[in-house]
């Protein structure tokens, strides 16, 4: 026998009206473009202080100022990919907004009621995810930021910057993966969006 | 028009829509696997800190390579999921399909002539007959899996040569193989998933095209947007830089120039690339959410308009 799959076999919220953008949909509106232009814009610059950095090394510079540029260079970069991730989850935010307002508005055209998916468990660790590797890469690229302050006053040993370097970009690299799993999971929020859609769409046919 | 090889990219003619993906499964586990790797590289490069000399140099040249491999499994789940959203683009487009008749009743006469109009989700074309596909769409169709697949062998050669690299920590030529073969692999394995986002961007046109061609009506299909423009761009710009950041890695082996003042530059470079990329993919995002948006009321315009008994 096959079993019958209702859209009220997920988690729903029904409604006389549409239901707006929630929280996370409106940020990813409204913050996926200036994400994405911070990133633009990080990126030449963080390649231009490298160019600046290997020019200093050829050249015989100061070992401070080399240490120094690495620190700012690399701060720079991975505030870019802190950037270009958040633009990256904001927009993936944004196509699910399109789906709860579009799915809604043809819902509400045929005065049916207004069945809405809620916030599944995947969409939460998307979310959750994403702020804490956020969070991550751009305290990491803070203290890169302070390590190079310090590098150049003479502060600190260089043998105490490379060591801060290596610790920061192991921080570095496991807030990129958090922020790709994070990527990952608000994919599959989508799936579901779109196997929840199929179903719905149908009963509206049967209910016409 | 169906063409041959596209039979591959849909799913089977007794797919279940209301089964769950069983490739969002699939890409979810590859994904914590994927961190589960990157996880143990941080751990190795925290030990690292507290090494000096020729111990450190060891470490950090494994976990370089295992970190690396974990991205790169990251990024296959991630393209793992987003076939999963084709397969299941397509179950939604023939519900669509199945439902519209009865949810459009007959439908009402279309005003606007055949050529282009303004539309509140951006300019679109009017037309008889579904749209053929854009030539960006060809070859993302094409490119996919040879690109995740090149991208996945180059990194695993990549984390193969920095075991031999933590074996003998000195040998330049294999730590520049290893960068460069690992960062091309990551810039191929992020080419691949644009070209899968493209494939996403196909799947919605045709689907959308031929849903309105089977009720009857005329055609409006939304004519690439600016994201999408610039997606392409940003994605052939990011391969180029991953090509030339791979050749100025094979000179640095070659030992043919100062390996130290290049290596500066090549880091930032290498990174470079796989930014413009994730900045590209970032724009395919919007142009997917834009496009669905134009759909959603493209199908509403259908119902208002539609006479139901």
């Amino acid at each position: 026998m096959t079993t019958v799959t209702k859209s009220t076999d997920f988690k729903v919220e029904v409604t006389d009206k549409v239901p707006d953008y929630n929280a996370a949909q409106r940020i990813g509106r409204r913050l996926w473009a200036p994400m994405w232009l911070m990133a633009i814009m990080a990126f030449p610059i963080a390649l231009i202080i490298g160019a600046a950095r290997a020019n200093e090394i050829a050249n015989g510079g100061s070992e401070a100022t080399v240490s120094s540029l690495l620190h700012v260079q690399a701060g720079i970069m991975f505030i870019g990919f802190a950037a270009v991730l958040a633009a990256i989850s904001f927009a993936i935010a944004r196509i699910l907004g399109a789906f709860r307002k579009g799915g809604g508005e043809i819902q509400e055209s045929l005065g049916a009621d207004v069945v809405t998916l809620r916030m599944p468990p995947t969409a939460r660790v998307f979310m959750m995810g994403m702020m804490i590797a956020m969070v991550t890469l751009i305290v990491a690229s803070i203290v890169h930021f302070a390590w190079a302050a310090s590098v150049s006053t003479g502060s600190v040993t260089l043998v105490e910057s490379e060591l801060a370097f290596v610790v920061l970009e192991a921080v570095r690299r496991l807030g990129v993966a958090l922020y790709l799993v994070a990527i990952t999971f608000g994919l599959a929020t989508i799936t579901r969006v779109l196997r929840f859609q199929a179903i719905r769409v149908r009963e509206l046919a049967q209910l016409t | 028009m169906t063409y041959a090889a596209d039979a591959r990219l849909r799913p089977s003619a007794d797919a279940d829509y209301q089964a769950p993906s069983v490739w969002r499964s699939r890409g979810i586990v590859i994904a914590l696997l994927g961190l589960a790797i990157a996880v143990i590289a941080f751990f190795g490069n925290l030990v690292a800190a507290g090494q000096s000399g020729v111990d450190q140099a060891s470490t950090l040249a494994w976990t370089f390579g295992v970190t690396t491999t974990g991205f790169a499994l990251v990024k296959t789940a991630i393209a793992v999921v987003l076939w999963g959203i084709i397969l299941k683009l397509w179950l939604r487009a023939d519900s669509i399909k199945a439902s519209l008749p009865a949810l459009v009743g007959t439908p009402g006469a279309d005003s606007d002539p055949n050529g282009d109009v303004d539309t509140p989700h951006g300019k679109a074309v009017v037309s008889d007959r579904a749209p053929g596909q854009l030539p960006i769409h060809k070859m993302a169709k094409r490119m996919f899996r040879p690109m995740l697949a090149m991208g996945l062998m180059a990194v695993i050669v990549g984390l193969i040569i920095s075991f031999v690299l933590a074996a003998d920590a000195s040998s330049t030529a294999a730590s520049a193989w290893m960068q460069g073969l690992q960062f091309l692999g990551e810039a191929m394995l992020l080419i691949g998933i644009s070209f899968l986002l493209g494939t996403i961007l196909w799947a919605i046109r045709t689907a959308g095209g031929d849903v309105q061609e089977d009720l009857g009506v005329k055609v409006y299909t939304p004519k690439m947007p600016a994201p999408a423009k610039g997606f392409v761009v940003l994605m052939m710009l990011g391969l180029m830089l991953g090509i030339v950041q791979f050749i100025g890695y094979l000179v640095v082996a070659g030992g043919g120039a100062d390996a130290a003042s290049n290596l500066a530059w090549l880091a930032p470079l290498r990174e470079i690339s796989v930014a413009l990329i994730l900045s590209g993919i970032a724009l395919a995002l919007v142009a997917i959410g834009n496009v669905l948006g134009f759909q959603f009321w493209r199908i509403q315009s259908l119902i208002e308009a539609g006479e139901r008994s």
